[in-house]
């Protein structure tokens, strides 16, 4: 089975609480194939994060169970990336030690992991500021290192949790079409969690659209507008139009 | 038309009266001082010396005590209970702040001991101690080490235990050990922590020692105001006041400049680090 491929079969999470136990995530059932690029779009505490960590092994599963490639996953799997909301660099090290990070952890550093992380800073755009400390970088930036850091291990599946949310307008239709590049390029499995309903039918096969109290998968969306996309053909689609107005409408 | 002014940040040179911040800022300290020197000598030129010498007086004696090569051994004596008290109380206070730290069971442990020392006065253990030890340098370390391990302590526990708890988050997502995450994580990010600990610690211990000194010693610092309170040798006194505050100031400059150099390492020269941003006395 491909090391990209995620099923998510009859997932649960119960977070025990004092003032009552909150059911974050109810019943879910996923399957996302390898190469796919998947959204999620939902209201807010509908539990997209609980469910991107769940997939990514960080915290364990009420009920059910997810798979990767075919393995049940128990703990942070090697084969994924994840890009957190924040961007969450360590800021005592340069942009290219961040980006050398996930080898570090590994054991030790070859040259070609080295090579490896000047290659992903370059995809980035950001080859010229890797001896840099995050705190010289704008949020932007920043986003990218962590982006270049989740790339650079070359991982089957990459997990994002709003990795765009706190940019402005412009950087975000940068990144979105920068991401698609990588994508493009690497190979990967991508879930992406917006809230961005635009953001999430420009870039994505499907949208899984969730509901809240408890989370449940409400609708999965496929988006059929032809690739390589750009905003100029995406935004002149028809297809592009009613499928964002019928997502922001399943989201009232 | 109201007018807003906003207060200028830190560091930034606005021109006032033609002169820039800091510019500034030492012209008001030298001439505050200036006025509070002069204040002290009138009122010490109305009294006795035996109450208070006047500041020309103190200067005088001091050149004449530092001169004579008499300063040299009391001033090493305590700076050498200073030294070995803050290195003995730090490396207590941040071995115990790592396992506190690190171990649930071991904070449950040190915990209680550390509130029952804290709350124990530790100037009152100094007659014991000498009884113990002597009069030789060992209580004062012992005194200085007791009250400078708990800044380091509680430093080096609110530093290590205080990592962002999304850091963490990426340190597991990349299946890193606990021991690595210690290491490249909440090591690196306790650093500005545990060194404004060192800072306290390094004052605190010459408290301790010369205190410690006050209980019973012949040599130091501290012995020698008690020796020039038995003499009634008020200047001799204030001569000593000078010396420890020099010598304070000078231990905390050190402090600074390691810190500066071990920020630099860390965040490197451009990024405007917590070094610069702490308020420090400069002199
Ligand atoms: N560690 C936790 N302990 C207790 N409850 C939690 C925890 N993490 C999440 N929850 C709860 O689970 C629900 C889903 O949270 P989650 O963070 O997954 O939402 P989300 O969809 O990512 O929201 P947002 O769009 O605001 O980021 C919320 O009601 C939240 O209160
Ligand atoms: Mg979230």
């Amino acid at each position: 089975m491909p090391s990209g491929h995620i099923v998510v079969d009859g997932l649960s999470k119960v977070f025990p609480s004092q003032a009552g136990d909150i059911t974050a995530l109810d019943g879910i059932d996923i399957s996302i194939d390898s190469q796919e690029f998947v959204s999620i779009v939902g209201p807010s505490g509908c539990g997209k994060s609980t469910l991107l960590r769940c997939i990514g092994g960080l915290i364990p599963p009420t009920d059910g169970e997810i798979r990767i490639g075919g393995d049940l996953v128990t703990e942070p799997d090697p084969r994924i990336g994840y890009v957190f909301q924040k961007a969450v660099l360590l800021p005592w090290r340069t942009v290219e030690d961040n980006v050398m990070l996930p080898f570090e952890i590994g054991g030790k550093p070859t040259d070609a992991d080295r090579a490896a992380a000047l290659d992903v800073l370059e995809l980035v755009g950001l080859a010229d500021y890797r001896r840099h400390r995050p705190g010289e970088l704008s949020g932007g930036m920043q986003q990218r290192v962590s982006v270049a850091r989740a790339l650079v291990t070359n991982p089957s599946i990459l997990l994002m949790d709003e990795p765009f949310g706190a940019l402005d307008a412009q950087t975000r239709d940068t990144m979105n079409v920068e991401l698609l590049r990588i994508w493009d390029e690497s190979n990967t499995t991508i879930v992406f969690v917006t809230h961005d309903i635009g953001e999430a039918v420009f870039l994505s096969d499907r949208v899984l659209v969730m509901s809240a109290r408890p989370g449940r998968i409400h609708d999965v969306i496929g988006v059929d507008i032809e690739r390589p996309r750009s905003f100029e053909k995406v935004e002149g689609d028809e297809t592009f139009w009613s499928l964002r107005q019928r997502i922001r409408e399943e989201l009232h | 038309m109201a007018s807003i002014r906003r207060p200028a940040a830190r560091g930034t040179t606005v021109p006032r009266f033609g002169l820039s911040e800091k510019r500034l800022g030492q012209v008001l300290f030298g001439a505050s001082a200036a006025i509070l020197i002069l204040i002290w000598h009138l009122w010490a030129s109305t009294n006795s010396p035996l109450i208070s010498p006047t500041p020309g007086a103190v200067l005088q004696r001091l050149i004449e005590y530092v001169g004579a090569g008499r300063a040299n051994q009391h001033v090493w004596i305590t700076v050498q209970e200073i030294a070995f008290g803050f290195l003995l109380g730090g490396a207590i206070g941040i071995g115990f702040g790592v396992l506190a730290a690190e171990f649930d069971i071991a904070r449950r442990v040190i915990m209680p001991y550390v509130i029952i020392t804290q709350a124990l006065p530790k100037f009152a253990l100094a007659p014991i101690l000498v009884i113990w030890f002597g009069f030789g340098q060992e209580p004062k370390i012992i005194i200085a080490a007791l009250i400078a391990f708990f800044p380091l302590l509680e430093n080096t526990f609110l530093g290590l235990t205080s990592a962002p708890a999304e850091m963490i988050e990426l340190f597991k997502a990349l299946r890193a050990s606990r021991w690595t995450t210690l290491l490249k994580c909440r090591v690196p990010h306790a650093i500005p922590t545990i060194f404004s600990g060192l800072r306290v610690a390094l004052m605190l211990a010459l408290v301790g020692a010369v205190v410690a000194e006050y209980v019973g010693a012949n040599k130091g610092l501290g012995a020698q105001i008690i020796v020039a309170q038995g003499t009634l040798d008020t200047e001799l006194m204030y001569v000593a006041f000078v010396l420890l505050t020099l010598l304070g100031l000078a231990l905390d400059k050190l402090h600074g400049l390691v810190y500066r150099l071990v920020m630099r390492r860390l965040y490197g020269k451009g990024a405007a680090t917590a070094a610069d941003q702490q308020p420090r006395v400069s002199v």
